[in-house]
């Protein structure tokens, strides 16, 4: 096969990322560490006619969860027809009552969503987790994609794949939609966020400005941009990648240094669009996660075409007793936590670490999920010239514009560490590029 | 019924000049079943144009900012208020009111408050309804609590202020507050004014067949026509009068005036 000769560039495309500052930052032990997303070449391939089921299913969830989010910050239908339990809602730290009565810009909460799925070995899809914060991770496919054409145009020549390197086009039709007039601007922490190298790629790619909070100014309830003279221009649209806590020092933590004064405000007043829009982690939390298939009955009348992983929760009695019962077989998550922490499996746990966590489950049954562990298919790496089989996710994402899309690529991240199910970048995986085919 | 004229003044003086500021003021009564509000007037300095809106719960806020060098911030808000028209103010859809059934923030009852509550829970009477139950629970903490300036601060959870036996309006409110919800009572917290010279007060609106009440704990009664109210919230967090960032301003001394009386007739 002639993409095999892709694979012989792995370590030229590696360097090639590396130059461009493909990097994760993390900080560990209050110590920044920049470390390098490893890239592998075998890409993930998925056909035609699976991408097509994935895309008809991202969809529908995408469009629930917006839903969802219109519904919890105005009428609550949903809680009060017994469908969603209030604990969910109130007792979620992704609930924010600064966002009550708030309507976004064409009632679109998230923009961009990233959807984390993985295949398990009896070929069926399963969600792990919808991201609809701030997502990161649809450049490095897109950059490797250009490297990986750049250095081996063979293999290119007669496949027949999507090209990811829409995804620029893509954003900036859903940061149009919304655009209330005025310049579109991506707004980053800064240099030392783990996710700088996509910021930086996105605005150039978009045609964006990449700007920090102090070249942001509210004046007379509209937003501007300062530029390099000092003039004030109009911004219609914000495509931040600034945690909501950090967004606002007037409307949310007041120790914020990164954030603009007031821009929620504004927002509030419909003179600026912010993707995504504040409030979204009372959708995507995992105790909420729960509840999603559900509310694409709810809200959509339809069955749900995606899967969740089967979950229980600790807080139904009936689930309780179920998860005691096959302790061992389950893989237990604290809903407070993101980014593979906070997740443990059952069958690791020492007598003594069983005991006590059950003891905690038991005070806090509101904090923990639970799911059957998926054994999701494997995906070969190259390891000293070696494949290996490792196990990999797909986060999808997910645009919502004047309609959803849905990107035909994703984020393939796999774990270099062969016994482990966790794939998040902040523990040291990996990623590999997403083919689908167009034929 | 009374006719009340109110005063409401904050002073923030910097030890070094100011060049930059953003504030938002939440110090703005209105209208309501309870009270009529007229005549207000806002004085700000270094004055500067400001803009309406409101926050999450509904309360009325203005917030703005200003680039001119000073030493020294203050407003001042006076006006009439008209009160004790009614004891309650009928509740908003339930969409609004299931915010206040549940825990937070400094309201969060700890393993102190969880089990002064299983204590004294025999005490609520099933067959009485929650205004009866609130007012038992209020007596219950009067008696159990003592008012004692200066030995808790803002931040003071609830838990923290019940540990300690002592502290000001806003702690009876966040303990109150936190029994009201162990009893499933839907409670919240209110900001306003009170007769007499001072500071703001704090007190609890607790919801009764569709109708807010307010009971003020600190002082163990019903909320009576010397009460004028400015905001709510689920605790003293939500309902911040004012909030504000600097640039410059070195060390800052606050000092605030408040000031309710009755109008001559």
């Amino acid at each position: 096969m002639k993409h095999l000769e892709l694979l012989e560039h792995t370590d030229t495309i590696n360097e090639l990322l590396a130059r461009y500052g493909v990097k994760f930052g993390i900080y560990k032990n209050n110590v920044f560490k920049e470390q390098l997303f490893p890239f592998d070449a075998i890409p993930r391939i998925i056909e035609k006619e699976e991408f097509a089921y994935l895309e008809k299913g991202l969809k529908q969830r995408v469009v629930a969860l917006n839903l969802f989010l219109k519904d919890i910050y105005s009428k609550k239908q949903i809680v009060k027809d017994g469908v969603v339990p209030e604990d969910f809602i109130f007792a979620s730290s992704g609930y924010m009552v600064e966002c009550e009565g708030v309507t976004p810009v064409k009632d679109v909460y998230s923009h961009i969503s990233g959807i984390d799925l993985v295949k398990g070995k009896n070929d069926v899809w399963y969600i792990l987790e919808d991201n609809l914060r701030v997502p990161s991770g649809a450049s490095y496919p897109m950059i490797a994609r250009g490297l990986c054409r750049r250095s081996s145009p063979d293999t290119f020549e007669d496949l027949k794949i999507e090209d990811n390197r829409n995804y620029a086009d893509l954003l900036r039709r859903t940061m149009d939609h919304v655009n209330v007039g005025g310049h579109t601007v991506i707004l980053t922490p800064g240099r030392y966020n783990a996710a700088y190298f996509e910021h930086s790629y996105l605005a150039e790619q978009t045609g964006a400005h990449l700007v920090n909070g102090s070249e942001l100014v509210v004046k007379d309830d509209k937003l501007y941009f300062i530029t390099a003279d000092g003039k004030y221009e109009r911004v219609g649209a914000v495509y931040r990648r600034i945690s909501d806590e950090y967004l606002d020092p007037m409307n949310f933590n007041p120790e914020s240094l990164i954030g603009i004064p007031h821009i929620y405000d504004v927002f509030k007043k419909g003179n600026v669009a912010l993707l995504n829009a504040p409030g979204n982690g009372v959708a995507d939390d995992k105790g909420i996660y729960y509840f999603v298939p559900k509310m694409i009955r709810y809200y959509l009348g339809e069955e749900p075409i995606l899967n969740n992983a089967p979950t229980y929760l600790p807080f139904y009695e009936e689930d309780m007793t179920y998860v005691l019962e096959h302790f061992d077989d389950l893989v237990l998550k604290d809903v407070a936590e993101a980014g593979g922490y906070g997740v443990v499996f059952g069958n690791t746990m020492t007598k003594k670490q069983k005991e006590d966590f059950i003891a905690l489950l038991k005070s806090e049954p509101r904090r923990f999920i639970a799911q059957e562990v998926i054994d999701f298919q494997d995906i070969d790496i190259l390891e000293g010239g070696e494949r290996i089989p490792r196990k990999a996710d797909l986060r999808a994402f997910v645009l919502m514009a004047d309609e959803p899309l849905v990107w035909k690529s994703g984020l393939t991240r796999f774990s270099r560490n062969p016994d482990s199910f966790i794939v998040n970048s902040s523990q040291g995986g990996g990623f590999k590029d997403t083919w689908v085919l167009s034929h | 019924m009374k006719n009340l004229f109110f005063d409401y003044y904050m002073q923030i003086d910097y030890s070094i000049v100011v060049s930059k500021c953003n504030y938002t003021i939440k110090c703005i009564p209105e209208s309501n079943e309870r009270q009529t509000i007229d005549s207000l007037q806002m004085e700000l300095f270094p004055e500067t144009k400001y803009s309406y809106g409101r926050d999450g719960l509904g309360n009325r806020q203005i917030y703005g900012s200003n680039d001119l060098d000073h030493t020294t911030f203050h407003y001042h808000i006076t006006g009439h208020a008209i009160t004790g028209l009614h004891v309650f103010e009928e509740a908003e859809d339930d969409s609004k009111t299931m915010i206040f059934r549940h825990p937070h923030g400094l309201n969060t009852p700890g393993e102190k408050i969880k089990a002064y509550f299983h204590l004294i829970r025999q005490e609520i009477r099933p067959e009485e309804d929650a205004y009866m139950n609130s007012l038992i629970l209020m007596n219950r903490l009067f008696c159990d609590f003592s008012y004692k300036q200066f030995v808790t601060n803002t931040e003071t959870s609830a838990e923290e202020a019940f540990a300690l036996g002592k502290g000001v309006c806003q702690d009876y409110a966040h303990i109150f507050i936190s029994l009201l919800h162990l009893a499933g009572i839907p409670a919240r917290y209110v900001v306003g004014l009170i007769m007499g010279e001072g500071a703001s007060h704090a007190w609890v609106e607790i919801l009764h067949n569709g109708y807010w009440y307010g009971l003020d704990p600190t002082n163990n009664v019903p909320v009576t026509s010397d009460h004028i109210k400015i905001g709510v919230g689920r605790d003293a967090k939500d309902c911040m009068i004012n909030r504000g960032i600097m640039h410059g301003g070195g060390l800052h001394t606050q000092k605030i005036v408040v000031n309710v009386k009755e109008m001559e007739q």
